[in-house]
């Protein structure tokens, strides 16, 4: 009923302290709307699909972008004619169809979209679930909070994979060669996919808080952790590191 | 009706038992139990025996309190689980006094990984953590799937997710076991394992079951039958015989006898087919290939296949549905290659999970869905298959697919295959938490048309009663046997 979003491999990121991790994420996340140069959002941009080419890998940076291209999309087509001002690079007549503004606002508004994406998805690929879990907790989170975090972020995946596999039934049942399969039908085939997936996540709830409380998540006792986090061993370094990387790339690349 | 003998502990007493399911719609469903009574004593070993949408899954959640508390209903009579009275306990106060294990595995799944699933229990227990290693290791080492640490629930199989439950309960260590359908989706070597398992151990053990399984010879101390919404204890050594009655597994093979000499022959085939899986969370064991060096399948022929938990047989078979694409060779059918949407509509394949196949409100609308696609079908005769579709597989049209059992949503998922009337289909474990006449009468159904059926099953006995070539998954390779 849940599922794994991390990807197994060797990395530096891997070995990287997740308490590190979940600072350097946020303060990364607050630099993305820092005031920031085009240019330095892009180098960001840039540092952060290297950083998941070389941890998760090539597949992790595909399969993700196309999760979220039909966003990008949207984004860039509607997103400039947002900015009315400034110097017209596309008229009809005396109408300003785009301007320079808005096209840069929509490339920003795109970078920063890719870049929260890349790097929340990063956190969870490369850090198994149970050590973000005592990561959070590190950081006084209550362990409830904590777990309804992890369990959301393995939830929402397995009602994804649902509608992957509802879709896949979908398909498998398609009438005949004689079926009717024009545009319209196709996109009225996405309803019943898109209510199977709520009835398949909806039905799935009381199942599982019965195997929550069968495993015993509601007891007097203090739980205590099959994980830790004594493995990881340069704490400070990581740290350090979190806190430098975000303040020296908005020292050198303010707007 | 006969309970067992009073002894001075009994780890599981139900007295009175009777249950109903909440009614939607102001519609008033019928009883599910009434007045059932029986006992197990401490260390026992029973079996429970019972057709097919008998409530065999309501009755275990019902004995570990699940239900009426997350699935309504009206529930009378008194349940005593190692002395403790059901109706004056937490679900989470019986962690370490009951364990089910549930006919599907994947709704338990609580956790990211096969480890931390194992472990997630122990934690609630309060465990040190020396003592939580020790018991994982032990539990992933006893059931094979030490390499599967680190790997999804979505990356297993349907016996290797069996295999983890199993491995969760005995690294908790409760001393009574509920086990639902326990032995389905287990290949031979873990039914094996198992079946010791419950001969050698102290615990007592509840399994419920809709076959009776070779394993299951002077294995049980006491044998039940749920019969007509009551318990009755039954003679150990005439189980299998009685059973087989009650069940209809006496009745003639519908398979028997049967010829497609007529019509006109479609063959199903690959030629040097490399089907790749892989797993993306587990740092062992990360992908394997397996080879089908030739694969045939004839119209109106059943053939099955076998291989142990995890072998690729599901992975196969997404491949020959076209689903999945192979790594390399080709999917034919006479002799003409064809691309994935083309075998989507050649090869009809029922998954393992009938829930990731049904998915409207009613039996109805969920039978009626694929021919309201087809052109030239009028309404009246849209109407007319779907009445004699579900008159054929006894499904209320009424009825709601997601609160129907386990085995009735099989069936529907064989309907709504039934009604496309595909020319090969691909039956992936079909017999779990069916009878054998049952899942038999449907694989007739089926085939009315002359299709050609690939059977998926870790049951001898049931292959034996298809009949029919045999396929086997060995050491990544696919072959006749």
């Amino acid at each position: 009923m849940t599922m794994n979003t991390y990807l197994s491999n060797t990395g530096w990121l891997y070995r990287f302290d997740p308490r590190a991790k979940i600072l350097l994420l946020v303060l990364l996340l607050g630099w993305l709307f820092l005031p920031i140069t085009l240019t330095g959002l892009g180098c960001m941009l840039l540092v952060i699909l290297f950083v998941a080419l070389s941890n998760p890998g090539p597949r992790f940076v595909l399969s993700t972008f196309t999760s979220i291209l039909p966003m990008i999309i949207f984004m860039v087509l509607f997103a400039p004619f947002n900015v009315r001002s400034g110097t017209g690079l596309i008229t009809i007549r005396s109408f300003v169809l785009l301007t320079e503004e808005g096209a840069l606002q929509a490339l920003r508004l795109a970078i920063r979209f890719i870049s929260i994406t890349y790097l929340a998805t990063l956190l969870f690929a490369t850090t198994p679930m149970p050590e973000i879990l005592l990561a959070l907790q590190w950081y006084r989170l209550p362990y409830n909070a904590s777990l309804i975090i992890t369990l959301a972020f393995t939830y929402v995946p397995f009602i994804a994979d649902g509608f992957a596999r509802i879709e896949e039934s979908h398909r498998l049942r398609e009438a005949g060669m004689h079926v009717e399969r024009k545009r319209i039908g196709k996109i009225r085939s996405l309803i019943p996919t898109l209510t199977s997936s709520l009835v398949l996540a909806l039905r799935s709830i009381p199942t599982l808080a019965l195997s929550l409380e069968l495993r015993g998540y509601g007891r007097a006792n203090k739980r205590t952790r099959y994980h830790d986090l004594s493995s990881y061993r340069r704490t400070f370094t990581d740290f350090l590191i979190s806190g430098m990387v975000p303040v020296i790339s908005f020292l050198v690349f303010k707007a | 009706m006969e309970s067992s003998p009073i002894s001075s502990i009994n780890s599981l007493d139900v007295t009175n038992l009777s249950f109903s399911y909440q009614g939607w719609a102001g519609e008033d469903p019928p009883s599910l139990f009434e007045n059932l009574t029986f006992s197990i004593p401490e260390g026992g070993k029973a079996l429970l025996l019972a057709p097919f949408d008998s409530g065999k899954s309501t009755l275990g959640r019902i004995l570990v309190g699940g239900i009426p508390k997350y699935f309504p209903g009206t529930l009378e009579g008194a349940i005593k689980v190692m002395g403790h009275d059901l109706a004056d306990i937490e679900i989470w106060d019986l962690l370490d006094v009951v364990t089910l294990v549930s006919q599907n595995p994947q709704e338990q799944f609580v956790a990211s990984t096969v480890e931390e699933e194992v472990a997630f229990a122990l934690e609630s227990l309060g465990l040190p953590q020396k003592e939580m290693r020790r018991r994982v290791e032990d539990a992933l080492t006893s059931w094979g799937i030490n390499e599967l640490r680190q790997a999804s629930n979505s990356e297993l199989s349907g016996g290797e997710r069996k295999r983890v439950l199993l491995a969760a309960a005995e690294a908790l260590d409760a001393p009574f076991w509920i086990l639902d359908e326990a032995f389905d989706d287990l290949d031979l070597r873990w039914r094996e394992h198992l079946a010791r398992f419950i001969q050698t151990t102290d615990k007592t053990i509840l399994l419920f079951s809709s076959r009776y399984l070779a394993q299951f010879d002077r294995l049980f101390d006491h044998v039940f039958l749920l019969e007509h919404k009551q318990v009755c204890r039954v003679d150990t050594e005439q189980a299998a015989g009685e059973f087989a009655i009650l069940s209809g597994d006496v009745k003639p093979n519908p398979l028997a006898g049967r010829s497609f000499e007529h019509l006109h022959r479609h063959t199903l085939s690959v030629s040097d087919l490399v089907v790749e899986r892989q797993r993306f969370s587990a740092s062992q064991a990360q992908r394997f290939h397996l080879q089908v060096p030739t694969f045939r399948l004839h119209s109106g022929e059943i053939v099955s296949l076998v291989g142990p938990n995890g072998s690729g047989k599901s992975s196969l078979s997404r491949v020959l549905c076209g689903l999945d694409e192979p790594l390399e060779g080709a999917r034919m059918i006479d002799d003409e290659v064809l691309d994935g949407s083309m075998l989507n509509r050649s090869v009809g394949y029922l998954f393992q999970n009938p829930d990731l196949q049904i998915f409207l409100p009613t039996v109805k609308e969920e039978l009626s869905y694929s021919l309201r696609r087809v052109k030239g079908l009028s309404d009246e005769e849209i109407s007319k298959r779907v009445a004699e579709c579900a008159d054929l597989f006894e499904l209320k049209l009424s009825h709601t697919p997601s609160t129907m059992s386990y085995p009735k949503r099989k069936a529907l998922q064989a309907a709504v295959y039934y009604l496309l009337d595909r020319p090969f289909y691909i039956l992936d474990e079909l017999d779990t938490a069916l009878t054998y006449h049952s899942a038999l009468a449907i694989i007739g159904h089926l085939q009315r048309n002359g299709a050609g059926i690939l059977i998926i099953t870790h049951d001898r006995q049931f292959i034996t009663r298809v009949g029919g070539r045999v396929y086997q998954i060995e050491e990544g390779r696919v072959s006749e046997r």
